[in-house]
């Protein structure tokens, strides 16, 4: 062809040619990145390492096996199972993606995990949570302008407070739902400040949110995360990405209980809007932090006990961080908490959870700031290097008091204060036949079901047999003679706690009133009683 | 049975989702980082101008606008151009029009007359060609508003990056003129702004149909445009991406063609019409098939094939997401039906920030209803786009092609904005 012919002889012809716009192979640029990171990965993997250690060695011993925690990993067992949201039926409790992913984590890693005891079971999976929050940490406080060091002090602070070690053990969703956060903001604070980034940082948002809901009050820090780090030129479309894909993913919850049709309340089925009622107004206050007989008050210092210095080192870095611009959506994020906390309402127990970190991650990065050149010029002392100095003396004073503490603080973590929860299961399988009913707290159901108790005949959680705590009438139900129906019930700290503490759960009252011991396990705190219920002929 | 609908309706979904999800890539393509944004423009300084052009504008029934488009040519800041205003011997108005420019400028402007039958754009073109003496050939239309400093920043790009082809912006402006308008400026935008580029970076392109410009001898030797496509613009672009053209894109708000968007309804239908059968024969002529790269061939496909996606996929959305409640699937299987209106909505949303951004680039404010209406026209605008789909099919099979010329009433040099809109310019980036 003469065209052909013509443009060859201008350089052009449709002979094969390099692909254009083509990258590195994946091999070629793993290396680069691996070597480009070389001194983070050296230096941050024995910190990760002992960080795993302090929480996963004893982790099936202490902290004693809280109900949530039977919740969820029961949950998850019946996704896992029986391909349901919840064994009961799901009355929208929470949006159920933190046991989804339980699930997911146990069907993939399942055969590392052995243990006897569902709870400690994901208590291990929460770990690598756990693990994976410890990382995005430190990247987070690189890309927030940390230097190294004081980026690893913020996961050493944050891997190594008995206060956070205890609270990271627990099945918890805030826990599954904590390396989320940290993600968005990791990918909110992006140095390539692409869309891409933008989108992700939504994305990991929105499954935080359905992991477990509060989360959704941390949004605005992201945001604001973003903002701060976007380009003036690409700053609507990231702000467009970030809050279309959060959004977009968020609505596919309400979009499923409305396809379900619970969306809106109605007599003869649960309903979102019923749930998210109860939540917000239904739930009985905790009451204010300030009056010492408040349930709050008794959660908030059982925190500042298990670690007053990790609790007035974040709150005071809080304050402190206010005047390093860099640090300030972090800091939001901490105060967004705290008022939280601060308010009168319910207060749920593992609130503090996704404080921890930014907690952490302040202390280290106010440290960083008042130890930069730029503070010792600011207080036109620059030969004096005051900041230097007086970050030297705060982390000498944090190592020689604060360490000791801690080391009693995790040893004391060590110790078994599960023993009699796990004595109890063992007593219930060997001698309770299995025809019998039982009413128990969650922490031991799913136990009690592996232990080949029927999951829907044998063992109820106590909180079902009224709607004190729950909004799901099934299992009332299914037992119309209340506390009659059952001939033992298990009562443990939990159930203790929740008699005392809340109003109603009258079957359980009775229950405990009309039966008789037959076994205990443990003292104290952890003291376990078995009851059979003696039934009265009617 | 059931499974295998059910099976269908769940593939139907994510074939869509992935379809409105790689346009929405695509037209995201230039912000997809603040150094991808910088490098779409032109680059920065101008060199001493080095190369001769040649500006083709072909005209018909245009003396409205013809008059001014010429006049404004002849003043470009470059020293070494001429302009080729190419009439139809049976156009008499506009013949005078040109003439008269003609005289003004007789060192400047030279009048081609075209004697083809039936007569079209790309036969135009092809006569003008051989007059041209320049070693650059340029392309505008008889309503286009040109910024007197873009040939010289056209000659700098050829100089710099070794180009075979430079295409620049082409922008409708008039925004506020009707409900449709809004969107078809966005269309633009979109596509000059940002999805041009991507196919600039993998060396596949469907050229516009001005404000753009070739080298002579790759011009002369590819034998000019193809007579009988109603995309003139679009094959061209793909013939020279088959050959391995380099081809630079650049935009530059400062320095865009502006141009008008359709003064109906009807003629924005039959426009729409003429470009999708004009993607069609590009399409089915097949010289993009000797792209060299699998990954250029399979872009190629998809583009070119894209109005009658884009088409299906508006339909096919609203019908997956009904058939899904209809047949009363479990909750999680309905819940996949809504996963294409997810890049469908997210689209919207960032066309709302092309809106905001293109408003901030034109200097003029963005108002509430200009967001009401970009939001409420999106499913009509879909529907006419479908249509125009369809009907150039169908005139595709019973081979009716017939150039529909668009008329031109000059609504952009009149852009009805108030004084109130008009925020403080910026200095251009050139």
């Amino acid at each position: 062809m003469s065209t052909d012919v013509a443009l060859r002889d201008l350089g052009l012809s449709t002979d094969a040619r390099d692909e254009p716009g083509v990258l590195l192979g994946l091999r070629p640029r793993l290396r680069s990145w691996l070597w480009h990171h070389r001194v983070s990965i050296v230096s941050l993997t024995p910190l990760l390492a002992a960080v795993t250690v302090v929480a996963g060695a004893g982790l099936g011993r202490a902290p004693a096996p809280f109900d949530d925690e039977g919740t969820y990993v029961a949950q998850a067992w019946a996704v896992g199972a029986h391909h349901q949201l919840a064994h009961y039926t799901y009355w929208y409790d929470h949006p159920p993606l933190g046991w989804i992913q339980l699930a997911i984590g146990e069907w993939l890693l399942g055969p590392l995990f052995r243990s006897a005891h569902a709870i400690v079971v994901g208590r291990e999976l929460v770990l690598v949570a756990h693990v994976v929050s410890a990382g995005l940490l430190y990247v987070l406080a690189r890309r927030l302008g940390c230097r190294r060091g004081f980026a690893l002090l913020a996961v050493a602070l944050f891997g190594f407070s008995p206060l956070v070690v205890e609270w990271q053990r627990m099945v918890l969703l805030d826990n599954i739902a904590l390396p989320w956060l940290l993600a968005a903001f990791v990918l909110a604070a992006t140095p390539r400040r692409s869309l891409w980034a933008a989108a992700g940082a939504g994305l990991c948002l929105a499954v935080s949110v359905l992991t477990k809901e509060t989360f959704l009050l941390l949004a605005p820090a992201v945001l604001w995360q973003l903002v701060r780090n976007s380009d003036r030129k690409t700053r609507s479309f990231c702000v467009t990405a970030f809050l279309t894909t959060a959004t977009l993913c968020l609505v596919a919850y309400p979009l499923y209980a409305l396809l379900k049709g619970e969306l809106f309340p109605g007599a003869s089925h649960v309903s979102l809007l019923d749930a998210v009622h109860f939540q917000l107004v239904g739930r009985a206050s905790s009451g204010n932090v300030l009056s010492s007989s408040s349930v709050a008050h008794r959660t908030v210092m059982e925190w500042f006990h298990q670690d007053p210095w990790f609790v007035a080192m974040s709150i005071s870095a809080t304050a402190a961080a206010a005047w390093v611009p860099r640090l300030r959506p972090v800091a939001l994020a901490m105060v967004i908490q705290l008022v939280m906390i601060l308010r009168p309402g319910y207060l749920p127990i593992g609130y503090v959870v996704a404080a921890l970190p930014f907690g952490a991650l302040l202390a280290a990065g106010a440290l960083d700031a008042l130890a930069s050149r730029d503070f010792g010029r600011r207080v036109r002392r620059p030969g004096l290097r005051l900041g230097l100095v007086s970050s030297v003396v705060i982390v000498a004073l944090v190592v020689s008091i604060v360490a000791p503490r801690w080391e009693r603080g995790l040893h004391s973590l060590n110790t078994d204060v599960s023993r009699s929860t796990w004595a109890a299961e063992q007593w219930i399988a060997t001698n309770v036949p299995r025809d019998s009913r039982l009413i128990v707290d969650d922490t031991m159901w799913l136990d009690l079901v592996h232990d080949d108790f029927d999951s829907r005949e044998s063992v109820v959680w106590f909180f079902k047999l009224d709607t004190t705590n729950n909004l799901d009438p099934s299992v009332m139900r299914m037992f119309p003679g209340g506390w009659r129906d059952f001939q033992y019930v298990v009562v443990t700290p939990s159930v203790r706690q929740s008699l005392a503490d809340m109003g109603g759960l009258t079957p359980v009252r009775d229950a405990v009133a009309n039966s008789t011991p037959v076994a205990s396990f443990g003292t104290g705190d952890q003291y376990i009683e078995i009851r059979k219920i003696a039934v009265a002929p009617r | 049975m059931h499974l295998l609908i059910l099976l269908a309706l769940v593939s139907l979904s994510l074939a869509l989702s992935a379809v409105a999800a790689a346009t929405l890539w695509w037209m995201l393509h230039a912000w997809r980082t603040p150094t991808a944004l910088r490098s779409t423009g032109f680059e920065r300084g101008r060199d001493e101008p080095c190369r001769s052009f040649s500006l083709i504008v072909p005209a018909r029934h245009e003396e409205a606008v013809l008059g001014g488009t010429l006049e404004r040519l002849a003043t470009l800041d470059h020293p070494d151009y001429e302009v080729l205003a190419v009439v139809g011997h049976d156009d008499e108005g506009t013949a005078a029009v040109a003439r008269d420019v003609a005289a003004r400028h007789p060192a400047r402007v030279r009048v081609v007359v075209d004697h083809n039958w039936p007569k079209n754009k790309p036969k135009a073109l092809n006569t003008a060609l051989p007059e041209c003496r320049g070693d650059i050939v340029g392309v505008f239309d008889a309503e286009d508003e040109v910024d007197r400093r873009l040939l010289r920043q056209v000659d700098t790009c050829f100089a710099r990056t070794g180009a075979h082809v430079v295409q620049g912006g082409v922008q409708l402006i008039n925004f506020r003129s009707s409900w449709y308008s809004l969107r078809n400026c966005l269309e633009y935008f979109f596509w000059f702004r940002s999805r041009l580029h991507l196919h600039a970076l993998h060396r596949f392109i469907p050229l516009g149909g001005n404000t753009v410009f070739v080298r002579t001898d790759v011009l002369r030797a590819a034998d000019g445009w193809d007579p009988e496509c109603l995309a003139e613009d679009c094959e061209l672009g793909v013939r020279l991406s088959a050959y391995g053209a380099r081809i630079e894109v650049a935009y530059d708000a400062a320095l865009v063609t502006r141009e008008e968007t359709p003064p109906t309804l009807l003629a924005l239908f039959k426009q729409r019409t003429r470009w999708n059968q004009g993607f069609l024969q590009v399409l089915r002529k097949g010289e993009w098939r000797r792209l060299p790269t699998r990954r250029q061939r399979m872009l190629a496909r998809y583009t070119l094939a894209m109005p009658f996606l884009q088409a299906f996929t508006g339909v096919a959305i609203p019908v997956s997401i009904a058939s899904m409640l209809w047949l009363k699937v479990p909750a999680s299987i309905a819940l996949l039906s809504f996963l294409p209106a997810v890049p469908t909505v997210a689209a919207i949303a960032f066309e709302a920030a092309g809106l905001r951004e293109f408003c901030r680039l034109y200097y003029v404010r963005a108002r509430w209803s200009d967001y009401v209406r970009l939001v409420a026209g999106t499913f009509l605008y879909q529907v006419i786009l479908a249509a125009a789909a369809l009907r150039a099919v169908g005139r595709e099979l019973v081979g009716a092609r017939g150039w529909e010329k668009t008329a031109h009433v000059g609504a952009h040099r009149a852009v009805s904005v108030d004084e109130s809109d008009l925020v403080p310019a910026e200095v251009p980036a050139a």
